[in-house]
């Protein structure tokens, strides 16, 4: 009994020590709940408020992760949780995201209209974004299942929002049946592993000494079985198959949210996964699921680029885009070796400005002017100049063309993936190197159409169209960064470094 | 240093933002704008001509004049050292001719542009974005920087032939950019590949803290290159470069890394220097370009309007020939050597094949696009020779063939614009309405075909001579090749001969149902003010050689002693490692 006792005060002591560790997902968690309950208040003006205090939330979370220096020195959380340079700059990027997100929400129409279910829109933006960073900061696999939950159940219900439209509904029922499928496959995965180790703290040394015990089939499938709850989420093939229907059907803020917070997240799960088991002691072990990893890779980045080529609407257009990226990202983590996840993080920097812009402008297109089908951006670009010129800046960007940051991106990827190969002489590195490479030129094929109908078709209408200051000022917000960190990308790369370097 | 080359990259760029600021409804402030813009770059480009001393020695690796160098992306990589990207442009012989024809084509070009209605901001914000980015090709140093213009020229022109071009406009573009793309992502592997492997002697010996106690002299540099090459500098302290002449070097490679001589990896049976110049090689050449791959350029000009036709022939292939002469062939001067054959054989067959087709086409504009490709082939046999005549006359070809494409597309342009159709067929006796049009079709044809007296001659003619004497100076073409190549001017004079009697000899008579539409007047005073400088620079360079041999002349012998020596030299190193 009082054994017990003292092992509690321990833990609580741990907890309270650890605690300053977790002030952003705290805040966050603070802000959900004051939104929460001020939505039960009928009052319109507290209505009206309440995207604002999402705002400040997410943009006060952001900040204190800029600054820093808000742990007292307890980096591991009761072997839970931890909070070093890597979850801060994730921390950084997913509240980055959830401002973009709840911006782009500000300005969406077919959210204004909506009757019910403001309130709970933002505070769930909020939730998932927690989840975000609780998932980059796992190093227990529970933890891993159950930040990826938290992040799954709030994009289950955004995805919902526009109730009344069947499309959306068969979206959300689409997601949530996928999903729990795919979690339920992660999570035997995982069990297999705590079977084998009795550990779940998969960053530990041990944990891998002990698998090495254990049955080389049964770890290799058990690895695989994590893997699909990963993939599913960085939609990563062949669990990709639900990212057209939703890109559909959910809101275009939530689908830029799509396509880059879980993204994002997943990829440093999966970055933190495979560099625990790249250690050279270990890795040669693994072949077999190093192997499987670069062949989901190439297939994603085929089955991205190439199912991409034959669709007819932006929305679905973008989610074999983000398919295509999510290859890319699988191909980086492959590359370990020396720095490779800062320029992971550098190209997961740049995503979140390209795939915010393409967003935003797609959004205007639709809800402005009823763009909902590839043609029907005809002629747009003469009508509206800047919209078309930004449009193409992101295109280009996503592209991985010069001079934009998307390509600074690739660049750096490549660079690792060929260091990769010439340090250790694996064929499969120059495959994934070469496929990546040349499908950039199939990926031109298929964003350049955009362009293709807004500058090179006209429409002959005399309407005249417009948009507003504030979409404009967007526009160029999330333009400016894709041109800056072509030109200067050792200002964030350097940082990122020095981020990395440090452990809270 | 003053920044005469900056200020040449710049001021079209300068111009462009002028123009970006002005509300569209001004047309003719726009155009002025844009004409200003190339003006003050064609005047730098001769200044610079003036100014560029050519009888300093320089060889491609060294040499280069007017050389400014800036620091511009710079960060540590942890145990792999650091990874620089500079702001580095400098001239010697074998840019300042693209430079001076560069310059030139671009005013020309604005005066060819005047008569663009649609879209006229637009049409020359990008007009003066691709000058700028040609200009920038031709003078950048640094791989990453050129490659930055190299893409960069894709984009402006993507959407001057789709937005501005004629009936089947968008199909031309996206395959002119999809093509080049892909050549340009063969030469982005190949560049990532070599920046990984080079190091910059300079910057490294300050890493390591060597400048502060012996400052810089030339043993540094090579104290440097011996430790680099025992693998006793440690990986923290390389600096990983981009910089062009410091990949010519092989002594700057990392041991180990792929693309050193002695690295030995095989790839397919051939050394992966091989497969990187094979690569390099590609990607340049569809920008040339080569037989087979130049399907894309017959479109692209067909579709094009006038003024992009004369940019695209004049400036833009020679990017293609260009980049082979400044980055494949120095960096790679094994491959170079091993492939001489196949790079000779793809000229001799771009001359014969591209021929063949001028003589079967119909279209005048394509008949002159095939010349061009026909044309190009020289400067592939030229380059491949590796003789002193053959490099000075590749250089020439594209400077040559650059002033007389322009007037070619200008010619074809003029009776575009007045009939609307420009099908062979359709004309007959045009010389009897036109005199003096047809004066300028006779001087550009025979200027093409190669007569004595205009510049063509004295390219054609030191690329056979280099051609004839590589079998006994280099040893690397067979005689028979340039034998070939002989036949391409036949035919040249062939296509251009039947062409020029059926459509400028005989009774005037033009096809009936052009007649409404055509108004079939001479020259105006446009068309003059274009036409009369590309002729008259066509016949200066024809007469005296030396205006432009002199700047060009000391740079192509450093390059071709250079290639030949350290490609026999690596050659061997590569095929040694092999065998082992």
């Amino acid at each position: 009994m009082n054994e017990q006792a003292v092992l509690l005060s321990d833990k609580i002591d741990a907890i309270i020590a650890g605690a300053g560790s977790l002030l952003p997902e705290l805040l966050l968690a603070g802000f959900f709940l004051l939104l929460v309950t001020l939505d039960l208040f009928k009052s319109k003006t507290i209505k009206q408020l309440l995207p604002w205090l999402a705002l400040t939330g997410l943009f006060s979370a952001f900040v204190l992760q800029i600054l820093g220096g808000y742990t007292s020195g307890g980096v591991q959380f009761l072997n839970l949780l931890r909070s070093d340079g890597l979850a801060r700059y994730g921390g950084i990027l997913f509240s980055a995201a959830g401002i973009f997100t709840t911006l782009l929400s500000l300005q969406s129409r077919s959210l204004e209209n909506l009757k019910e279910g403001k309130g709970e829109y933002f505070a769930l933006i909020l939730m998932l974004v927690l989840g975000l960073n609780l998932m980059a900061k796992s190093i227990n696999l529970l933890m891993v299942f159950l930040a990826i939950e938290l992040v799954s159940i709030a994009s289950y219900i955004l995805t919902l929002t526009l109730k009344h439209e069947k499309r959306a509904v068969e979206a959300g029922l689409k997601y949530i049946l996928y999903g729990t499928l795919s979690a339920g496959v992660m999570l035997y995965g995982m069990s297999f592993f705590y079977g084998f180790t009795g550990s779940l703290n998969y960053t530990e040394g041990t944990f891998w000494q002990a698998l090495l015990q254990a049955d080389y089939l049964l770890v290799t499938i058990a690895a695989i079985l994590v893997f699909a709850g990963f993939f599913f989420k960085i939609s990563a093939a062949p669990f990709h198959f639900w990212v057209p229907d939703i890109y559909q059907g959910a809101p275009m803020p939530i689908v830029a949210l799509f396509s880059t917070g879980p993204k994002m997240a997943g990829i440093i799960v999966i970055l933190r996964f495979v560099a625990a088991f790249s250690d050279p002691a270990v890795a040669s072990y693994f072949d077999d699921i190093l192997w499987f990893l670069s062949i989901a890779a190439l297939a994603t980045l085929i089955i991205g680029n190439f199912t991409a080529l034959w669709q007819k609407t932006p929305r679905r257009l973008m989610a074999y885009s983000s398919v295509s990226h999510a290859g890319f990202l699988l191909m980086a983590l492959l590359a370990f070796g020396t720095n490779y996840s800062s320029s992971v993080l550098f190209y997961l920097s740049v995503l979140l400005f390209m795939n915010y812009g393409i967003f935003l402008f797609l959004q205007i297109s639709e809800e402005n002017f009823g763009v909902t089908r590839l043609e029907h951006f005809t002629g747009l670009g003469h009508k509206l100049p800047y919209l078309g010129l930004m449009a193409l800046l992101y295109l280009l960007s996503l592209t991985g063309l010069p001079p934009l940051a998307g390509f600074m991106g690739k660049l750096l990827i490549f660079s690792n993936v060929w260091e990769a190969y010439s340090s250790s002489n694996q064929t499969m590195l120059l495959v994934l190197l070469v496929a990546g490479v040349l499908l950039t030129g199939v990926a031109l094929f298929y964003y350049i159409r955009i362009p293709y109908y807004l500058f090179f078709k006209r429409n002959y209408t005399e309407e005249k169209l417009v948009i507003s200051l504030s979409n404009k000022l967007l526009l160029g917000f999330f333009a400016l960064p894709l041109l800056v960190l072509f030109f200067k990308p050792d200002l964030l790369l350097h940082w990122i470094e020095k981020l990395l370097a440090q452990t809270l | 240093m003053d920044f005469i080359l900056s200020s040449l990259i710049f001021s079209p760029l300068l111009a462009a933002l002028v123009l970006l600021l002005m509300p569209a409804r001004l047309q003719k402030p726009a155009k002025v704008v844009a004409l200003l813009g190339a003006l003050v770059q064609m005047v730098l480009a001769i200044v610079l001509y003036f100014r560029f001393d050519g009888t300093a020695a320089a060889n491609g690796q060294q040499g280069y004049q007017f050389v400014e160098k800036l620091n511009w992306i710079g960060f540590s990589l942890g145990s792999l050292g650091r990874f620089q990207i500079e702001y580095f442009v400098g001239v010697d012989g074998i840019s300042i001719s693209m430079v001076l024809l560069t310059g030139i084509i671009g005013v020309i070009g604005v005066i060819s542009s005047w008569t663009i209605k649609k879209n006229v901001k637009g049409y020359f914000l990008l007009y003066l974005l691709l000058l700028t980015s040609v200009m920038g090709c031709f003078l950048a140093l640094d791989f990453f920087l050129f490659y930055l213009f190299f893409e960069f020229m894709l984009l402006p022109m993507y959407f001057l032939i789709g937005i501005w071009g004629g009936p089947k406009r968008e199909y031309a573009a996206i395959k002119f950019f999809i093509y080049t793309l892909v050549g340009s992502l063969f030469i982005l592997i190949v560049m990532i590949g070599l920046y990984t492997s080079v190091i910059d002697p300079l910057a490294t010996a300050a890493q390591l803290g060597m400048l502060q106690t012996s400052g810089i002299n030339p043993d540094t540099i090579l104290q440097v290159q011996q430790s680099l090459q025992q693998n006793v500098i440690e990986g923290a302290d390389l600096v990983r470069t981009f910089s062009i002449p410091a990949m010519m070097d092989p002594a700057n490679f990392i041991p180990g890394s792929l693309l050193h001589v002695f690295s030995g990896t095989v790839l397919w049976d051939l050394p992966i220097r091989f497969i990187a110049f094979l690569l390099l090689f590609a990607g340049f050449a569809i920008k040339v370009p080569s037989v087979p791959v130049h399907t894309w350029l017959p479109d692209a000009h067909v579709e094009a309007p006038t003024p992009i036709s004369v940019l695209l022939a004049a400036i833009l292939l020679k990017v293609g020939g260009y980049g082979l002469i400044r980055i494949v062939y120095p960096i790679f001067p094994d491959a170079g050597a091993y492939f001489a054959v196949l790079v000779g054989g793809l000229g001799v067959l771009s001359i014969i094949y591209g021929a063949l087709c001028a003589l079967a086409m119909n279209d005048l504009k394509k008949l002159i696009a095939y010349s061009s490709v026909s044309h190009m082939g020289f400067v592939l046999l030229g380059l491949a020779s590796l003789t002193s005549e053959g490099v000075n006359g590749a250089i020439y070809m594209m400077f040559s063939h650059g002033i007389i494409s322009a007037m070619l597309f200008l010619v074809v342009g003029v009776i575009y614009d007045r009939a609307h159709d420009r099908m062979i067929l359709n004309f007959r006796g045009l010389a009897k309405r036109m005199p003096a049009y047809t004066t300028f079709v006779v001087i550009a044809f025979f200027a093409s075909l190669g007569l004595p007296g205009f510049s063509g001659f004295i390219a054609e003619l030191l690329v056979l001579v280099g051609g004839f004497s590589s079998p006994d100076i280099t040893g690397l073409l067979p005689r028979w090749l340039t034998i070939v190549a002989v036949f391409g001017l036949l035919l040249a004079a062939a296509y251009y001969l039947w062409a020029l009697q059926r459509m400028f000899f005989g009774k005037y008579w033009i096809f009936p149902e052009l007649r409404e539409k055509a108004t079939m007047s001479d020259l105006n005073r446009r068309e003059y003010l274009m036409l009369v400088p590309l002729a008259i620079l066509a016949f200066l360079f024809g007469i005296f050689p030396h205006l432009l041999l002199d700047k060009i002349g000391m740079t192509a012998q450093g390059f071709t002693e250079l290639v030949l020596r350290s490609g026999q030299e690596q050659l061997n190193m590569v095929l040694s490692t092999i065998i082992k």
